[in-house]
């Protein structure tokens, strides 16, 4: 008999929420050896046709994906393939490839890769930065052609109802053209949380682990595969006791999504009586549905650079003020929250950005719409003219102190006046650097509320960059820094009485949540699906407990330690609610 | 051959979609339009997107538009409009 083959554990990065387990569907991303091979005078028309033919099925293929990313998320995000198209009628480039068949004598797969290869050399050349997004996009379509002249079909129509797919590198036109309806999951080996692929995912609500380096060698299509993006990791051939354990765990994932019965909504109780608001953050119009399917009071979070990543870097006041007035009906009455553009340099490449040494603590957020004035006024204009449809509120990101907000404040209320509109709009801070929590207090005195982003707390308050591999083991949202951060900006709310909420994945994972209801917060915004799972911990928790768990966290010197803490108090008070698949791993002892 | 030197309004210059909009209406003519950086250093043809892209012009640059062909007169014109209206990408009243 065959040993069974041993379970593989490879932790990535999760960046669409959930826990999946399935057969593994290996998709190739069309990179392939191509070999050179000197064709016969006689076989140059032969070549030529096949080539031709090549081009007729890329393009039909790219017919279909534009017409269905434009339903699916929206003519903003189809627009990239439209320049797909025009890439691929070039007839320049056609010209060389076939200039370089029949004069080279070559087969059309090395000519591809020959014509190819010099227009990236020749773009890598060019100082500019939106060309480097351009050549991803050439490469994209030159992989396109080679698949289409290997006479494999690239799409995956026959996606079991099981498929995860497990990919070296999603290209965003093959993630486009997914299956999703059968898709259950993504796994790649490149990428991370900004990627087209992470940010699609998000949109439709494919759970999602990137960043995994050399795991797609190590897979075969049907291979049981366990997709845990809460904690960034995948399992292959998992054991009978690793299987059992993510059963339970992924039953009730499912039913959270399918949402047999009606949503609960309004704000979740705990048994003490403790309200907590349940919010939504969105980026995409294709979760505007999944804010209301959710039961979600309203939206806690519009990453409003979404506009911009989607249109290519611009969008215009008219079409900021339909996007804001749609993300007001949406939100209904309990309003929504637009965070100004948080521009930097990881999710917004082309932007000037890409030449700091280093982005993270460059020009960006509040500091790069300061700097931009006119892309901020627009962006003011468009929400306080918005603001007519519902509610809305402009939260302020990364500010470092009071300078920050005073400036946003003095511009807000210049184009307040100059609109001649007698409307406000709360103005918030987001929490999310340390100077913000070190001057808290001096910030409530002047915002109306405080959104804690706690994804870059944990990242700025740790130095750690969350996306950087090398350090994923110091990125550790459990450490007692982050809570003292978080107890410490509760505070400053509490004590201005201001509105506080709280964002992040910290918000969306029910371990994390019992922590933070314990510190006093009562306003969580998180990815719609999250909503259920959350509402389910918090109507089983009671806040008096949850306060003593987390007054014993402040008192640890590691994350270790309360890691530990929360993993035995927690199983302890509530075992019905948490097991070892949704908590913190015990780490081993170095 | 009518020529012109026009100037790149659109806010990020002829990025992916500006320059696609661009090779579109160009495409809709029988003339030849070639596009030269007035500084003589890059010329493109502007029926190739990848020759557009590769002029890397920005906001503020200058463009000296060359048609050639039957329907010359009715092409710059279209180019001329799409240069003067930003590529489309000019907000009604503000500018990004």
């Amino acid at each position: 008999m065959k040993p069974l083959p041993q379970e593989i554990r490879c932790k990535g990065l999760g960046v669409s929420e959930g826990v999946v387990i399935g057969q593994v569907l290996r998709l190739h991303d069309g990179t392939q050896h191509v070999y050179h091979l000197k064709i016969d005078e006689a076989e140059v028309e032969k070549e030529l046709r096949r080539f031709r033919n090549a081009v007729g099925v890329a393009g039909g293929q790219l017919q279909t994906i534009k017409e269905q990313a434009e339903h699916r998320f929206g003519q903003d995000h189809a627009y990239i393939f439209d320049a797909h198209q025009l890439i691929l009628e070039d007839k320049k480039l056609l010209a060389d490839i076939e200039q370089e068949i029949s004069g080279n004598r070559v087969n059309a797969e090395w000519a591809i890769k020959v014509v190819g290869d010099r227009l990236l050399f020749l773009y890598s050349q060019i100082k500019d930065n939106y060309l480097g997004e351009r050549v991803s996009d050439i490469e994209d379509v030159m992989r396109r052609l080679l698949v289409a002249l290997s006479g494999k079909a690239t799409s995956n129509s026959e996606l079991s109802q099981e498929a995860i797919i497990v990919s070296h590198d999603l290209l965003p036109s093959a993630v486009a053209e997914l299956d999703l309806e059968h898709a259950r999951a993504l796994v790649t080996d490149t990428g991370g949380w900004t990627s087209h692929t992470a940010i699609l995912a998000r949109g439709v609500g494919l759970p999602a682990v990137v960043g995994l380096r050399d795991f797609y060698r190590r897979t075969k299509t049907g291979d049981t595969i366990i997709v845990d993006s809460r904690n960034s990791e995948v399992i292959l051939h998992p054991s009978a006791t690793t299987l059992e354990q993510y059963r339970a765990k992924s039953v009730s994932q499912s039913e959270a999504r399918v949402g047999s019965e009606p949503p609960a909504a309004g704000p979740a109780v705990t048994k003490d009586g403790t309200a907590v608001t349940l919010r939504a953050n969105v980026e995409l119009a294709s979760e505007f549905d999944s804010v209301k399917a959710f039961g979600a009071s309203g939206v806690g979070l519009y990453r409003s650079e979404f506009l911009l990543a989607k249109r290519d870097g611009f969008v215009s006041e008219e079409e900021q003020r339909e996007a804001y007035e749609k993300i007001a009906r949406v939100a209904g009455a309990e309003g929504a929250v637009i965070r100004l553009f948080d521009l930097s340099g990881d999710t917004f490449r082309e932007q000037a950005q890409q030449l700091e040494k280093n982005p993270a603590l460059g020009l960006r957020a509040i500091r790069f719409v300061l700097a931009n004035e006119e892309v901020m006024r627009a962006q003011i204009r468009a929400i306080l003219r918005a603001s007519a449809t519902g509610a809305l509120r402009i939260v302020l990101p990364m500010v470092a102190d009071v300078s920050d907000v005073r400036r946003a404040q003095a511009i807000i209320e210049d184009e307040r006046k100059k609109l001649g509109t007698t409307t406000t709009v709360s103005v918030g801070a987001m929490i999310e650097v340390p100077s913000a929590v070190f001057m808290a207090e001096k910030i409530a005195r002047i915002v109306d509320f405080f959104e804690l982003g706690t994804n870059d707390l944990v990242q700025y308050t740790l130095a750690v960059d969350r996306g950087n591999d090398e350090v994923a083991d110091w990125f550790r949202t459990l450490h007692p820094a982050v809570l003292h951060s978080i107890d410490h900006s509760l505070k400053a709310a509490r004590n201005a009485k201001i509105p506080a909420i709280v964002c992040g994945e910290m918000a969306s994972t029910p371990a994390y949540v019992v922590l933070l209801v314990g510190l006093g917060a009562t306003d969580l915004s998180m990815t719609p699906a999250a909503i259920p799972r959350v509402r389910r911990t918090i109507m089983g928790i009671d806040a008096r407990t949850a306060y003593q768990i987390v007054t014993d966290c402040l008192d640890c010197a590691t994350a270790d330690e309360v890691e530990n803490l929360v993993r035995d108090r927690l199983t302890h008070h509530w075992p019905e609610l948490f097991n070892s698949t949704n908590l913190p791993a015990r780490r081993p002892i170095p | 051959m009518v020529e012109r030197t026009l100037l790149i309004k659109a806010p990020l210059g002829l990025h992916a979609r500006a320059a696609a909009k661009l090779v579109r209406v160009v495409n809709g003519f029988e003339s030849s339009v070639t596009l030269r950086r007035v500084d003589g250093s890059l010329a493109a043809d502007a029926k190739s997107i990848l020759d557009v892209l590769m002029l890397a012009a920005s906001r503020g640059t200058n463009l000296q538009v060359s048609v050639e062909g039957e329907d010359e007169d009715r092409a710059i014109v279209a180019i001329e409009e799409l240069f003067a209206a930003g590529f489309g990408e000019l907000a009604p009243e503000s500018t990004l």
